[in-house]
């Protein structure tokens, strides 16, 4: 299992599903690169569909939006890889922001439950 | 001559509220600054937007997004050792109001105004849209202007900027004024 975990935050892959965890302020894009290497890894394999569980996620900055809109339009470029982005609604920003992402790609499954 | 962007009357400083000076001195402003700053904000107002009505949890959140974006944007683009930011903000009727002063080069200040230009011509949200676009087509770039515009589209938040005249030591003030409607 592949797992990156700071006092903050923790993002870990099993199989196609990554986990994010926390609260993620980075201070841009080079603080992200290793999540966004994480997450490039597993778009390389060619999964049939690559599911974002944002559900523990409470705090996410702009940068990071910035990060899940990219990878939303690499997985969009990627023939034959779907997207499933989970995300909860006890998050006030998750209902607010990710359906940027559905804008960004259609095919997108959103659910905020 | 000061220059203006967007709704520079969004909020006005008011005495009463919260106010906090951020000084870049022996305890040097640092990233993290920010983050924390914005969730004292928001767990500050939180109760009190609640009694206006306001949803307690939405409000500690947007509070929190909001301080935490521009507060971000003016400890990376400070003047090493120069003003403190301050910070003020308070909760009237179903709005948060914000008020931030820091001060920046007159490079960053051009910069920044010429990018302010661009995100408050047009509609937030397509906006948003197509500079991520823009974005994805460049493997480094970070996004710049993507907090603001989440603000103004995701949260509906109005925005302004006054950019002061050019002091001593070449740098200017910038005012940055939001009124944040609390769901």
């Amino acid at each position: 299992m592949q797992e990156i975990k700071t006092a903050e935050y923790r993002v870990w892959a099993e199989g196609a599903t990554i986990h994010y965890e926390g609260t993620m302020r980075l201070s841009g894009t080079e603080a992200y690169a290793p999540v966004q290497d994480m997450m490039g890894a597993i778009l390389a394999q060619a999964p049939a569909q690559i599911v974002l569980d944002l559900t523990n996620l409470e705090f996410l900055n702009s940068s990071g939006i910035n990060l899940l809109a990219k990878f939303t339009i690499e997985v969009r470029k990627a023939a034959g890889t779907g997207m499933a982005v989970r995300g909860s609604t006890l998050i006030p920003w998750q209902s607010k922001s990710l359906p940027n992402l559905k804008r960004l790609f259609p095919d997108l499954e959103l659910t905020i439950a | 001559m000061s220059q203006t962007f967007g709704h520079p009357d969004a909020a006005a400083m008011h005495t009463e509220g919260l106010h906090i000076r951020l000084c870049d001195g022996i305890q040097h402003m640092e990233w993290p600054q920010a983050g924390m700053t914005a969730d004292f904000l928001g767990v500050f107002f939180a109760d009190i937007a609640a009694a206006a009505g306001a949803d307690a949890r939405s409000a500690r959140h947007a509070i929190g997004y909001l301080v935490n974006e521009l507060l971000e944007n003016a400890i990376k683009f400070r003047v090493p050792g120069g003003a403190p930011v301050l910070v003020a903000g308070g909760v009237e009727g179903s709005g948060f109001f914000f008020e931030m002063h820091n001060q920046s080069t007159e490079d960053v200040a051009a910069h920044f105004g010429t990018l302010l230009e661009e995100l408050t011509s047009r509609d937030p949200g397509d906006l948003m849209i197509e500079r991520i676009e823009a974005n994805a087509e460049n493997s480094s770039s970070g996004g710049s202007g993507l907090g603001i515009l989440t603000l103004m589209s995701d949260y509906s938040a109005e925005m302004g900027w006054t950019f002061g005249d050019k002091g001593a030591g070449g740098t200017l003030d910038i005012t940055t004024r939001v009124r944040l409607p609390l769901d």
